[in-house]
């Protein structure tokens, strides 16, 4: 039983269908939108706008196609929320308008009217991006085009549609970065795909019944205020929209360039979609002065509805769940995926916490007393979703553990750069700039690495006579690499002794990191009296809290 | 008659201001979201307490002026029959200029005769005060308004300024410097070199290993793009950094000999925001920035 016209009844189902089986999903869409670039909930949004399409039919069934599309439009713009919805009312817009006039259509009337949606979609955006719901639904249209004929029947066409919708929607992450950063599908697209669906079931009555959830679809969606404290920063500004109404007495209605909005909203924020109906203008924008977009469009209208919402609220109370299953052919990790990772050893909280606020990925606990083992290096690359890894063993004695495990892991590029000691792995990392190819990011980290030098304060467990240096056991000992520099009863005797050997002007900064047995007045003690007598260097003292180095220098 | 204006964005105090027949718009940050406007809510900025409030965790916001403040300014002076001037920061930075725009544009409407002139510094802080000092003393020569934007079309891509300060934090929270967002994590004693560039935003250029380091990079941006350094203004301006002012003269005079000329400038706390305390720029006259 193939369709081959489309009517206006037939159309109507489909819509309503397509409605039906984005309402069931549309948590599985809200869970694809939730990280980098909070907006609402795409699911939400998209079911509010072409329910509200679906409203307007009323109950009256209309066997005009014309008729019927131009309802359905109108309910949508009217209803349209979101970034996702605005584009999706000018969709279904620019297929109404493809068939105006027509009581029913044929497959290539029906061809002509979703190309009409792509163009219209895409004259909405004032920056179309792509790797979005408009790239999904433009190559699902091209393909579903190109192979159909006068034969073709409706149902054939939607299957290649769809068809071409779920690989198009497979390839978003492609296009788009910040998708494969966070591991995700577009929304927006994934949406019409639900939609999609929905419309060929309601060809052979297979939809699942529209389930309006008016309670809590009006009403903005409930936020958890306390996420967003005193001391919160607004990180993704507000998602604005507006519905404004050009007056007579503000502005030359009848001639009102919609520019004069748009670029206004593009200087103002992101994500901007503009579109005007008769003297109604649609507004999307994401922005951090929403008062500001207000008082700016205030002077050309009025507004005949407002939404405002805080999205760094909304992504702070949202989790990150980034799994999207329908058919089982999509599966995304679920770390973000970054270019560069870095990875490091060190013993010590102290220590592990100096890395990671210098931007580690991942401390690989370790030192001198522990060695980890590949293992272990091996759990840290699969923690981090990167195309290559720096490693920093940060120890002579785990050098070649280090190279084991690059050789064994396969999913990352993983690069070695053999740091012998605590000091050279920071100095290196406190350099990194991920700007470049590895090569040159690899090249700086090696450079940086080697113009350091460290210097250790132990405790001696024997007695030895060393590079002409006497040490008597349980007295402290100041070395660089094996080279013995100074020796005295107490640790900040050896620490003075060591610095004047190896403190030269070639470095800028002398960076005491005091262990777990060396109190904070005895390290406070020692950096007074080096910034006295270290005028070059900048002099920063740190809490490493590792064990048998009762200091640890580091010259960079 | 022609009425200069320039805002406090560039660090232009009451005083320079009047010296050089300015008026002066008062561009505002916020914190906790109490507002000020310099030289309206107060009358002589305290460095010391406000970069020390920085220091103690205050994290201060700024926001464009609306449309309806800047026609307070402007209107009272097209209604007398005089036209402006305005050398104001960079447009690159900020949207308050769209809505000096629209101002400007409703003013034009009402008073089709008076005209209106920007000259925009590309930069902000102690760079736009070399700036807006230099088209000040042109007035004063008796240069026409349209000798002077001749003037700017060369001259505001000869000065240059190169700085750093010491915590990222406040560059984060700007947003305001391209090319740090790749710069992870809080670096001890790391400093990112930044300079103004021709488009007018603030861009990092790389960092150097501490505080002296950092000082003697500012003096090797002078060596390499320094124009007749000598016989210009040279400025130093800094976030409450004295220590570093001194070292930083120290060094000048070292370079430049003992009779070097320089004025020290602390950067007001609107664009002070941006970079936060113990930041330190040198701003000299060069080949090109």
């Amino acid at each position: 039983m193939a369709t081959a016209t489309l009517n206006g009844t037939i159309y109507a189902e489909m819509v309503r269908g397509g409605a039906a089986m984005l309402g069931l999903n549309r948590s599985v869409v809200n869970d694809l939108n939730v990280f980098p670039i909070p907006d609402g909930d795409t699911g939400d949004n998209m079911f509010m706008t072409i329910e509200s399409g679906v409203n307007n039919l009323g109950e009256k069934a209309d066997d005009d196609l014309g008729q019927t599309a131009k309802a359905i439009a109108a309910g949508m713009l009217s209803g349209a929320r979101g970034n996702s919805g605005a584009i999706l009312s000018q969709i279904f817009a620019g297929i109404s308008k493809g068939f105006e006039g027509m009581s029913d259509a044929d497959i290539a009337a029906v061809c002509a009217a979703f190309e009409c949606g792509v163009s219209q979609a895409y004259k909405a955006v004032k920056e179309p991006v792509e790797g979005t719901i408009l790239t999904v639904f433009r190559e699902a249209v091209d393909y579903a085009k190109t192979n159909a004929d006068e034969s073709t029947s409706l149902e054939a066409f939607l299957d290649n549609f769809i068809k071409e919708l779920y690989a198009s929607l497979k390839r978003t992450p492609d296009l788009l970065a910040v998708l494969k950063e966070a591991g995700v599908v577009d929304s927006g697209g994934a949406g019409f795909v639900y939609i999609a669906e929905g419309m060929k079931k309601a060809l052979s009555g297979d939809a699942p019944e529209l389930v309006s959830e008016h309670s809590d679809a009006s009403s903005a969606h409930k936020v958890d205020i306390t996420t967003f404290t005193e001391d919160s920063e607004l990180k993704f500004g507000y998602c604005t929209e507006f519905l404004l109404r050009l007056q007579n007495k503000k502005t030359d209605v009848a001639n009102f360039d919609l520019k004069v909005i748009s670029d206004y909203l593009e200087s103002a924020g992101d994500s901007v979609v503009a579109f005007m109906d008769g003297s109604v203008v649609k507004a999307h924008v994401h922005t951090f002065k929403p008062g500001d977009v207000l008082n700016y469009c205030q002077q050309f209208g009025e507004f005949l509805t407002l939404k405002i919402e805080n999205m760094t609220l909304q992504h702070n109370e949202t989790t990150i769940k980034n799994s999207f299953e329908i058919k089982n052919d999509f599966e995304m990790k679920v770390k973000p995926h970054k270019r560069y990772g870095l990875v490091c050893c060190a013993a010590g909280e102290g220590l592990k916490s100096m890395f990671l606020d210098i931007g580690t990925d991942y401390v690989v606990d370790g030192g001198q007393s522990m060695n980890p083992s590949v293992g272990d290096f091996l759990k840290a690359f699969e923690e981090i979703n990167a195309d290559t890894i720096f490693v920093f063993p940060n120890n002579g004695n785990i050098i070649m553990t280090a190279n084991q495990a690059a050789d064994l892991y396969e999913k990352a590029d993983v690069v070695v750069i053999p740091t012998k000691n605590i000091g050279s792995g920071y100095a290196a990392i406190s350099m990194f700039d991920p700007t470049g190819e590895p090569d040159e990011v690899k090249a700086l980290l090696e450079e940086s690495a080697d113009a350091s030098l460290t210097g250790m304060v132990s405790k001696a467990v024997r007695d030895t006579d060393k590079d002409g240096v006497s040490v008597v056991k349980d007295n402290y000992i100041g070395f660089v690499g094996s080279t013995i520099y100074s020796a005295a009863a107490d640790k900040n005797g050896a620490a003075e002794g060591l610095a004047e050997k190896i403190a030269t002007d070639e470095y800028g900064i002398l960076m005491i990191i005091r262990g777990a047995d060396t109190s904070r007045e005895e390290a406070d003690a020692l950096a007074r009296s080096f910034e006295k007598k270290y005028r070059d260097h900048e002099v920063i003292s740190a809490d490493g809290g590792q064990p048998v180095f009762d200091y640890i220098f580091i010259q960079m | 008659m022609l009425v200069l204006f320039t805002d406090t964005d560039t660090d232009v105090t009451p005083e320079v201001a009047k010296k050089y027949n300015y008026q002066l718009i008062s561009m505002p940050y916020s914190i906790d979201s109490k507002t000020t406007y310099p030289y309206q809510d107060f009358d002589v900025f305290n460095g010391k307490l406000f970069y020390d409030g920085l220091r103690n965790g205050n994290l201060p916001n700024t926001s464009a002026i609306p449309v309806e403040r800047y026609v307070e300014y402007f209107e009272p002076h097209f209604a007398a029959g005089n036209d402006i001037f305005y050398v104001h920061f960079s447009r690159a930075m900020t949207a308050t200029f769209d809505n000096m725009d629209a101002a400007v544009e409703q003013l034009k409407a009402k008073y089709p005769e008076r005209k209106f002139y920007e000259v925009d510094t590309k930069a902000i802080t102690t760079l736009s005060y070399a700036i807006v000092v230099e088209v000040g003393k042109l007035f004063k020569e008796g240069k026409t308004a349209e000798e002077v934007l001749e003037w700017a079309k060369t001259e505001v891509d000869k000065y240059t300024m190169y700085f750093f300060a010491d915590d990222l934090k406040f560059f984060k929270h700007s947003g305001r410097v391209s090319g740090i967002a790749g710069t992870m994590g809080n670096l001890l004693g790391i400093r990112p070199i930044i300079y103004m560039s021709q488009e007018g935003k603030m861009v990092s250029i790389g960092k150097e290993k501490g505080r002296a380091k950092a000082i003697a990079r500012l003096l090797a941006y002078m060596d390499e793009l320094g124009d007749d350094v000598k016989n210009h203004p040279i400025y130093i301006g800094h976030t409450d950094a004295e220590g570093l002012v001194e070292e930083l003269a120290q060094a000048l005079k070292a370079k430049l000999g003992d009779d070097v000329k320089y004025e020290v400038v602390i950067v007001n706390p609107t664009a002070g925001s941006h970079c936060g305390p113990n930041g330190i720029g040198l701003c000299f006259h060069s080949t090109r920035r």
